[in-house]
């Protein structure tokens, strides 16, 4: 009865692990595969298909782009929930159910319609945006707000931010000194979480990229998706580039809320 | 006295809402107006109330498309729940402490994880070339061209499940951690079998936080693009596929029919998104 039990489980925990691997060992080898099509194992090995697609300038431009948006995106959602959070937390707690209902909104907008809501509205109004990598950033903030608000927010339910901020002031510290050097210290495990999240949202991102502003400004992902239908092996190095700054970046996440703060919650965003 | 003190304090009050002020104008900005932007002209034909755009949504080609779409998603999402639990069961059940960490890190990093590569990834394995589709081809299941193709819609659900998966099973650890051994126990020494424990005691403790699972997991692949483009094109009939061909190109010439097929879309994400929120609280409250 007990074996029969452990092998069931073994079972089921050999299947997933082989459902979730498989995929991104395959992409590996195939890319540095001769030819592996016709036979179980690939007809040799080469470098070929990386040193081609790493080579083109649109590798570094879309690279360099992609870096751009994700960090402009990170840098601006903690500039604008950090201080958000914390005071609601501090002196606005009735507002935080309008903030909440603020960061769960995106969970309910498919990427498609996002692009066409801020396309149909920016369009009518005399604001340089649409068409610009800034409208690109704008709607990132968007999709990527509940990733950066919930790690700050459980970071600031979890110290004591009236002491701390009582303490800070007593001592003659005024409100961006506290905010600076007492609280965000203090939430710093909870700040980086949001925005290594927030990054690799944004690095992944190809539905808001590819209609807001397209082939005027191509990242990553958007390279990516031409090369799959013009060339798969050099499509599968980009694949895998993108799998391991994923993986990196989740695997940092969770490292980090090993050290210390709470895990960082994340929801999927497809 | 108290009158102006409470008076002066409650200004204080209001006073302190400026600081939120950036963050409401943002969400206000690029949430909030847009969305409204987009419900009004979905409402309307040469500036009159109207319903007529949402009748032209309703033709043949774009009903199947939401057929299309909802199917997937339920079916993923089905599939997603029943095999996430399972896997998730295994994993909080397992005695080493250093496989459950590590299988729950590769949930957290999945499940993240979409768009083109992970299409990519997928004709690698199972596209007419890819190595399991030789490997069943030698053991004599020749998936191509009849039995199954990775560029059509079941081929989709089976790349979703890669991130539905780790999502399911990220959501219902906490709830499976939360079923008591005495429960059990207690089930047990009253004379319940195992399966009548799981059917009476269990699932009913488990059914809110399953409910909002295969809520949320709805909502994530009905959202979803990338994937779908990446692996199939203009191939397989989503709505998100349609709306996103609007927005590139038909979007001038019929503007409000876009609009209306979002409406339509955001209606049944909004129900998905409220009830996972409203059984969400509910767990919550019945774990207390």
């Amino acid at each position: 009865m007990k074996n029969d039990r452990g092998i069931w489980r073994i079972v089921v925990l050999t299947l997933f692990l082989m459902f979730m691997i498989v995929p991104f060992l395959a992409t590996v080898l195939f890319s540095i595969s001769v030819r592996w099509d016709r036979t179980l194992w690939p007809e040799g090995l080469t470098l070929e298909w990386w040193d081609k697609v790493t080579s083109r300038s649109a590798f570094e431009t879309t690279l360099t782009n992609s870096f751009i948006v994700s960090f402009a995106t990170m840098f601006a959602l903690a500039l604008l929930v950090t201080p958000t959070a914390y005071w609601a937390h501090m002196r606005v707690p009735r507002g935080k159910p309008f903030i909440e209902f603020l960061t769960i909104i995106p969970f309910g907008i498919p990427g498609v319609v996002l692009a066409l809501a801020l396309i149909r509205f920016y369009s009518q109004v005399p604001l340089p945006l649409i068409n610009t990598p800034s409208i690109l950033v704008a709607a990132c903030m968007v999709i990527a707000l509940p990733f950066m608000y919930r790690p700050v927010a459980n970071a600031l339910d979890a110290i004591d931010i009236h002491g701390l901020t009582e303490a800070a002031q007593s001592l003659g510290a005024g409100l961006g000194q506290t905010l600076l050097r007492v609280i965000v210290p203090n939430i710093m495990p909870g700040i980086i979480s949001g925005c290594l999240l927030v990054f690799s949202t944004v690095f992944a991102e190809f539905t808001l990229a590819n209609l807001l502003v397209g082939t005027r400004f191509k990242t990553f992902p958007i390279y990516l998706v031409e090369f799959t239908r013009f060339d798969g092996r050099q499509a599968s190095a980009l694949a895998v580039i993108s799998f391991v700054i994923a993986w990196l970046t989740s695997l940092l996440i969770i490292w980090i809320a090993g050290r210390g703060g709470r895990p960082a919650e994340s929801l999927g965003a497809r | 006295m108290t009158n102006r003190v409470r008076s002066r304090k409650s200004i204080k009050g209001l006073w302190a809402w400026l600081g939120l002020v950036p963050f409401f104008l943002f969400g206000i900005a690029f949430e909030i107006i847009p969305v409204l932007t987009l419900a009004r002209s979905s409402l309307t034909a040469r500036d009159t109330f109207t319903l007529q755009n949402f009748e032209r949504a309703l033709t043949p080609i774009f009903i199947e498309s939401f057929r299309n779409s909802i199917q997937l998603s339920a079916a993923t999402a089905f599939l997603g729940v029943v095999f996430g639990t399972l896997v998730a069961y295994a994993i909080i059940t397992t005695r080493s402490v250093w496989v459950r960490n590590a299988l729950t890190a590769l949930a957290d990093v999945t499940t993240n994880f979409g768009g083109a590569p992970l299409a990519f990834a997928f004709i690698v394995v199972l596209g007419s070339t890819g190595i399991v589709t030789l490997i069943l081809k030698m053991i004599g299941i020749t998936l191509y061209p009849d039995l199954f193709r990775i560029y059509s819609i079941q081929g989709l659900a089976v790349a979703y499940l890669y991130f539905q998966l780790p999502l399911m099973i990220l959501l219902i650890i906490p709830s499976l951690l939360g079923l008591r051994r005495e429960w059990r126990e207690a089930a047990i020494n009253l004379g319940a079998s195992a399966a009548q424990y799981w059917l009476r005691v269990a699932l009913p403790i488990l059914l809110p936080s399953l409910l909002g699972g295969f809520l949320l997991l709805f909502a994530n692949s009905f959202g979803a693009y990338a994937t779908a483009w990446t692996l199939t094109g203009p191939d397989v009939n989503l709505v998100t596929v349609q709306i996103a061909a609007l927005v590139r190109g038909e979007v001038q010439l019929d503007p409000a029919l876009a609009d209306a097929l979002a409406m339509l879309s955001l209606a049944i994400m909004t129900l998905c998104i409220a009830g996972y929120q409203w059984l969400g609280g509910r767990a919550r409250k019945e774990g207390r």
